[in-house]
């Protein structure tokens, strides 16, 4: 059994309830900080905790809050991101849904740390019951005197204000977030100046994921050394995977950051196997934006080390053979999947989703999904790959926000490691309509012994 | 100075610049189109991308937006690299995907940015094979058409629109390749600075609807470079004809006056040069209606009446080019010469020109303006009487919250980072006006009142300034606060900006505002004063004035006159009906110079046609002192002419008559008002040439030439000549940089659109390339004494029977001329009077709308009611010049019933 943090504690019968997240030792971290600790000390914990951001670039959250610029006399803001919106990524929304206060008590720590008074829960417009949920507990931890002002007598005053979205994608970016909290247009910023200077209504602002935040309570009762030794390297601690695709056991799994890849897709306490026994193709391992690997190169590096979860593992070999952890988004495709049916889906998401600002990331999105939906359709050309290629790459690196990078690695990957299925699209324009290119001619192995 | 490098040479570049302005100043043909040269980068297109290398021996480099990056020393760049033209071209092609290729239909094709840059990038090979998203357009008013198909979604519409013209009612909607530039729904765009899009955006999406009326490509227009005539501003203008009708204006770059914008009476208030009410022939009144006259008739018949003996008089125009002026003023002598307006305007005009002439503070402008960093206007609704200083002001409010960026080291031209700094916030900005106005929205505090005490507050800020000069008597608690808090903010203030003008009549009012401004001029403050006049060339007449009409009024009242020369002035719209009727009944014989029929015409015996702003040439004189050259466009074919070269020949022995160039009629000026010397310098004289090159007024690819008038005869005329310029009527002439007074459009290889523009500058969005266009006639000077005006008005107290009538002002309808055309007649608002709801009540008038009826000058008037509760008690509002309320003069006293 792996180690939880997180989620220990979700099988308790009402811990949802204030009472009883109470009666199991929730809030500690709060009396502890706000008793014992400055928030520098806080601060300092997490910058010892080794946490990176949950959100999906994995930037280390403690350096984030030091950069936090502090001028005299002007507020300073937490925001909590829980727009949740990346495709098979539903991690934050299990964990507000079963333990709201975790995250609760993680965003008075971390206000306390960063000398917020009012935080904001930007979260995703279709989450409407979590809202409720959030609210609730929100009632109940002012009511039991663990927001407003003066907590426990230490001085310090917070309030949490929940801001639901309204269904934008892009509004999970975090600059675009701030305007949209600011109930602007949710158009992302160009930075700098970054959020940590000039943020919500130009004041220096942190951002950090649900999971993040909620990870903030662990180590603060454990401490930032001892959390430090789960996982492995600069993979600290514990990660939520959002588990989904053709597998035995689809859902949301902690997982302590030392494990393999196989053994997350394989073992009963995770994923279970691929679904109907049928057997593994590819994986998107990290949320729709990652590239897709094949299943040789998920389970073994090129170098042919054994692939593990972590955020250095899964992106060795950088682009041409990794992906990445990002938002642990775990999407597994079985042998009938087909890439470029699922390419085709996930352009017409991001271009659905492009808030429509910088111009190769409005028309090259709206442009790939066109030419995804002829090659899926069986009225593609072979120069229509080589035009993908061409109006992915004019995307990657050239546009505001990394949504268009985030649009263009699918669409690169899938080419890159499965041109052939693009090709005999083509080549099978009939075929293809009826039936899935699966693994014909595709590379073994899979999997020993499956 | 920074030292960059664009394709491993070096330059010198100024500092605090991006790569992308620095790349056009130097010359370089690198696409773009989310920066503009006034709205500054937001990196939005991606259009401008260049290859950035980190130092020399980076080799790969990174594909980087040079509008956001900023030429620091020893910042590299690759405008050539293959990459970067790929990229460039790629981005093009992305943006074609959707665009309806209609070029051939639409409006802005041959002077289309986006075909510009298309062309420019070398995107040539469409690879795109699906259906294009199209979107429906919307009804935006008289002055706009929508076309939103042809959107490569720059953005710089609604930045325009709303970042800098503070407009409500343009936004983007929607999202990804859907997104969206309109209204919420169809409507009239509201902002008066709409027409702006016509320039700013890019593309055909919008287009100037005046100009479909009688649509022609930018190669077919023959232009002239000109001056809005629109208020006393002195907007530059391209006004452009063809088959002799003005087709429509555009911006003429001046970078010390309006810059890249005009605001939309300028615009689209040209169509009355087109009126069927122009005069287009000398007439003479035949037994009450009038006869068209041979034009050596006319002559003949005026000449003898002002024969030998005769008791001529004059009455000139704030209209008029001083020339036409000074002719007038010739041709009748200088004790029977009038100006066109009443005594009252005329001497506040002469108070104006006194303190800009005399004063020690310096009036800067209307570019200048945009610099100041705390504004406090004095009685003048700048929005309705001065549109493009609203404009200036609207910039000049972002100063102070700018700071807070510079300090974190953003700059100026990076507009995203600013804007997310700076959010709404705007400077100290402070307006004392009679009633609510446009700019308050910004204002961080208003003030209504009567003019005197709009004068009382002014003097107390003055006092608070100065603890020397007296303080206001009898001042209530509220304005004595209100005082300090300017005073305070114009003292923290590095540059104030006192603004006010003639629009109340007030005198008071104008000598509160240059004690405000005296005070801090002595305190050190680098302070400006700027003072808005009613017309455009208010100045420029009053200059030549000694007189004006009341004084004339009573001279006939005294003793009838034999003849009254009228030039281009409806009196009725400037001294009110019954002074207008009480001069002209006066006098035996009246011989207008008009362009249009109007209500003096009426009853005048001659009418000679004189030309509007389109076909005359001369030089007026805006609020600041600025004397600028206005070219006319083309020769009629009818008899409309420069009223100066009527008058040049009535004053002429008719026998040996010789028609006078433009150059000789400005030195016989200047040598009679040596104060007048530099309106020589305004423009190039006549014999001026570029080797032995003329200007042209059309393009070189001009068409249709030879078989315009085929229908009438096939063999082309001989073009008409202009002795009056250096330019020609035609596209024959030197085709490179012209002198900027004389540059009748803008063109460049490559460039077509308006943004030819900065291969005329010596950087992007600075001066011209010879320097800009104008000279200023009066500086202060700073060692000059200050002369404090004493006088405080006491508080106006409102009577019980009474009220007292002020003019509100109206951008659409308070101008006479502008009014005339067609799209602004649509934007002029109903005639109403308007008090606050206390006074209406009191009245015992309740509903909006309802019937109010008042006297003035003896006449019954009705007009409906209008509660407008920012009025101070005891005052009525009624609009300047609108149909139902002209030949009214203000402010006057009445008694209202229900
Ligand atoms: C298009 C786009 C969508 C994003 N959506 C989310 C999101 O839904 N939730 C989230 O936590 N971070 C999201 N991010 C990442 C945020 O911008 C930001 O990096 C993150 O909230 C930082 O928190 P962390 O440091 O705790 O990871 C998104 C980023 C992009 C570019
Ligand atoms: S990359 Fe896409 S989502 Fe991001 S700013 Fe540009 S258009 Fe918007
Ligand atoms: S309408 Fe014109 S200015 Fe506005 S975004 Fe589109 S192309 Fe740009
Ligand atoms: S001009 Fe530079 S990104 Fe648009």
């Amino acid at each position: 059994m792996g180690r939880k943090l997180l989620l220990d504690k979700v099988g308790i019968v009402g811990i949802r309830s204030y009472d009883v997240y109470r009666e199991n030792g929730g809030y500690s971290s709060v009396e502890k900080v706000l008793k014992t600790m400055s928030p520098d000390d806080v601060t300092n914990e997490v910058k010892k905790s080794g946490l990176r951001g949950r959100g999906g670039a994995g930037f280390p959250t403690g350096m984030k809050w030091g950069f936090l610029a502090k001028p005299e006399g002007v507020p300073r803001y937490l925001v909590c991101n829980a727009d949740e919106s990346e495709p098979g990524t539903f991690k934050d929304r299990y964990l507000m849904e079963h333990i709201p206060h975790l995250l609760i008590e993680g965003l008075i720590v971390s206000s306390y740390a960063v000398g917020s008074n009012r935080t904001y829960i930007y979260i995703r417009g279709e989450f409407g019951w979590i809202v409720d949920i959030l609210e609730q507990a929100i009632a109940e931890a002012k009511n039991n005197g663990w927001l407003g002002k003066n907590i426990l007598g230490s001085g310090f005053d917070c309030e949490i204000y929940v801001h639901p979205g309204a269904g934008a994608y892009i509004c999970g970016e975090e600059t675009a977030l701030l305007e949209s909290l600011e109930g602007k247009r949710g158009n992302p910023r160009i930075k700098p100046p970054f959020p940590a200077v000039k943020g919500l209504y130009g004041c220096p602002t942190v951002v950090n994921n649900v999971e993040t935040l909620s990870t903030v309570v662990p180590i603060i009762n454990m401490g930032g050394d001892e959390y430090a030794k789960y996982g492995t390297g600069k993979s600290t601690g514990t990660k939520l995977i959002s588990a989904c695709g053709n597998i035995n056991k689809p859902g949301v799994y902690e997982i302590e950051m030392n494990i393999s890849v196989e053994e997350f897709i394989y073992n009963d306490e995770y994923c279970g196997g691929i679904a109907n026994g049928k057997r593994l193709k590819a994986c998107v391992p990290g949320g729709s934006s990652v590239p897709v690997l094949p299943a040789n190169l998920l389970l073994k590096t090129a170098k042919g080390e054994t692939r593990m979860m972590t955020y250095e593992s899964l992106s060795d070999g950088g682009f041409l053979t990794g992906s990445m952890l990002g938002s642990g988004g775990f999407i597994v495709y079985d042998e009938d999947q087909c890439i470029v049916r699922n390419t085709y889906s996930f352009s017409r998401f991001y271009r659905h989703e492009s808030c429509g600002q910088c111009s190769p990331c409005r028309e090259g999105t709206f442009w790939m999904e066109k030419i995804l939906w002829n090659l899926e359709h069986g009225k593609g050309k072979m120069k229509d790959i080589d035009l993908l290629w061409s109006v992915q790459g004019n995307i990657e690196g050239n546009t505001i926000c990394p949504l268009g990078d985030a649009a263009a690695w699918p669409v690169a990957a899938a080419i890159r490691h499965f041109r052939d299925e693009f090709e005999w699209h083509v080549t099978h324009p009939e075929e293809a309509q009826r039936r899935n290119y699966g693994l014909a001619g595709y590379a073994e192995p899979l999997k020993a012994g499956v | 100075m920074a030292k960059v490098f664009i394709d491993d040479i070096e330059y010198e570049v100024p500092d605090g610049k991006n790569m992308l302005e620095v790349c056009l100043s130097l010359g370089f043909d690198l696409t773009y189109f989310c920066w503009h040269p006034a709205l500054h980068s937001i990196g939005a297109c991606r259009q401008c991308g260049v290859i950035n290398y980190k130092d020399e021996n980076d080799k790969r480099g990174r594909i980087t937006m040079a509008c956001m990056l900023p030429a620091s020393n020893g910042t590299r760049i690759s405008i050539e690299a293959k990459a970067a033209h790929d990229f460039r071209a790629g981005n093009i092609e992305s943006l074609m995907l959707n665009h309806p290729h209609d070029c051939p239909v639409c409006d802005e094709g041959g002077e289309c940015h986006l075909q510009d840059m298309t062309l420019m990038s070398g995107h040539n090979y469409r690879r795109y094979r699906f259906k294009k998203r199209t979107h429906t357009n919307q009804y935006l008013g008289p002055f706009l058409n929508h076309e939103m198909n042809r959107c490569i979604q720059c953005y710089r519409c609604v930045r325009f629109y709303k970042d800098y013209a503070g407009g409500k009612d343009l936004d983007v909607f929607a999202a990804h390749d859907d997104i969206y530039f309109g209204r919420s729904e169809d409507g009239v765009l509201e902002n008066e600075f709409s027409g702006n899009l016509v320039e700013v955006c890019p593309t055909g999406v919008f287009t100037d609807k005046t100009l479909k009326q009688h649509y022609t490509r930018k190669w077919d227009l023959t232009s002239a470079p000109s001056v809005c005539h629109g208020c006393s501003l002195g907007c530059n203008i391209l006004a452009s004809q063809r088959y002799g009708t003005i087709r429509r204006i555009l911006t003429r770059y001046n970078g010390d006056v309006n810059g890249y914008f005009l605001c939309d009476r300028g615009r689209f208030g040209y169509e009355y040069t087109n009126s069927k009410k122009r005069i287009i022939k000398a007439l003479k009144r035949v037994s009450g209606t009038y006869q068209p006259i041979e034009n050596g008739n006319a002559f003949e018949e005026v000449k003898a009446l002002m024969g030998e003996g005769k008791k001529v008089i004059g009455i000139g125009s704030p209209r008029a080019s001083l020339e036409s002026n000074f002719l007038l003023k010739e041709l009748v002598g200088e004790n029977n010469f009038y100006g066109g307006i009443s005594n009252t305007e005329g001497n506040l005009i002469k108070q104006v020109i006194d303190i800009l002439k005399k004063g020690k503070v310096k009036t800067p402008s209307l570019a200048e303006a945009k610099g100041y960093d705390a504004v406090f206007i004095v009685g003048e609704d700048v929005t309705n009487t001065a549109p493009m200083l609203a404009l200036s002001l609207r910039q000049a409010a972002k100063n102070k919250p700018n700071e807070e960026a510079f300090a974190i080291r953003i700059p100026l031209w990076n507009d995203v980072a600013i804007r997310e700094i700076v959010q709404e916030r705007t400077g100290p900005f402070f307006i004392a006006t009679v009633h609510h106005t446009k700019l308050d929205e910004i204002s961080s505090g208003s003030f209504y009142g009567h003019p005197d005490n709009i004068a009382r507050l002014g003097h107390a800020v003055a006092q608070k300034i100065n603890n020397n000069l007296p303080s206001v008597p009898d001042a209530d608690r509220e304005s004595a606060s209100l005082s300090s808090s300017i005073a305070e903010a114009l003292l923290a203030a590095k540059k104030p900006l006192i603004v006010s003008g003639t629009s109340l009549f007030s005198k008071n009012v104008i000598e509160a505002a240059a004690n405000v401004a005296y005070a801090l001029k002595e305190q050190g403050k680098d302070v400006g004063l700027i003072y808005t006049v009613p017309e455009a060339n208010s100045v420029g007449m009053t200059l030549l004035s000694e007189n004006f009409v009341d004084d004339a009024i009573a001279r006939v009242e005294k003793e009838r006159a034999d003849v009254l020369l009228i030039l281009e002035n409806d009196l009725y719209q400037r001294i009110g009906k019954k002074d207008s009727e009480a001069i002209l009944k006066r006098c035996n014989q009246v011989v207008a110079f008009e362009n249009l029929e109007n209500e003096t015409t009426n009853s005048c015996d001659y009418l000679f046609p004189a030309g509007t702003f389109a076909e005359s040439t001369g030089t007026i004189v805006n609020n600041e002192g600025r004397a600028q050259r206005f070219y006319q466009v083309h020769i009629p074919r009818n008899e409309v002419r420069s009223s100066w070269k009527w008058l040049d020949i009535l004053r002429q022995d008719l026998q040996t008559a010789e028609a006078k160039d433009f150059d000789a009629i400005v030195d016989e000026l200047i040598q009679k008002n040596p104060e007048l010397q530099k309106i020589k310098e305004t423009a190039p004289t006549a014999d001026f040439r570029i080797g032995t090159q003329k200007i042209p007024r059309s393009p070189h690819r001009f068409s249709g030439r030879t078989s315009m008038i085929a229908n009438i005869n096939v063999s082309e005329p001989k073009p008409p000549v202009d002795n009056d310029s250096p330019m020609s009527f035609t596209m024959e002439g030197y085709h490179g940089i012209q002198p900027s007074p004389d540059t009748a459009f803008y063109w460049s290889p490559a460039w077509n659109s308006v943004q030819a523009i900065n291969k005329y500058q010596i950087e992007v969005g600075g001066p011209l390339h010879d320097g800009n266009p104008g000279k200023r006639l009066f500086e202060p000077d700073e060692n000059r004494q200050a002369k404090y005006f004493n006088d405080i008005p006491s508080s106006f107290h409102p009577s019980n029977d009474e009220l007292l009538v002020l003019p509100l002002y109206h951008i659409y309808g308070s101008e006479e001329l502008t009014a005339l055309s067609h799209a602004v007649k649509e934007r002029i608002p109903q005639a109403y009077i308007a008090l606050n709801e206390n006074e209406a009540r009191r009245k015992g008038l309740n509903a909006e709308g309802g019937k109010v009826e008042f006297y003035y000058q003896d006449k019954k008037w009705e007009l409906s009611l209008k509660i407008d509760n920012s009025l101070p008690d005891g005052i009525a509002g009624l609009p300047k010049g609108l149909n139902e309320t002209s030949g009214i003069g203000y402010p006057f006293r009445t008694k209202i019933n229900s």
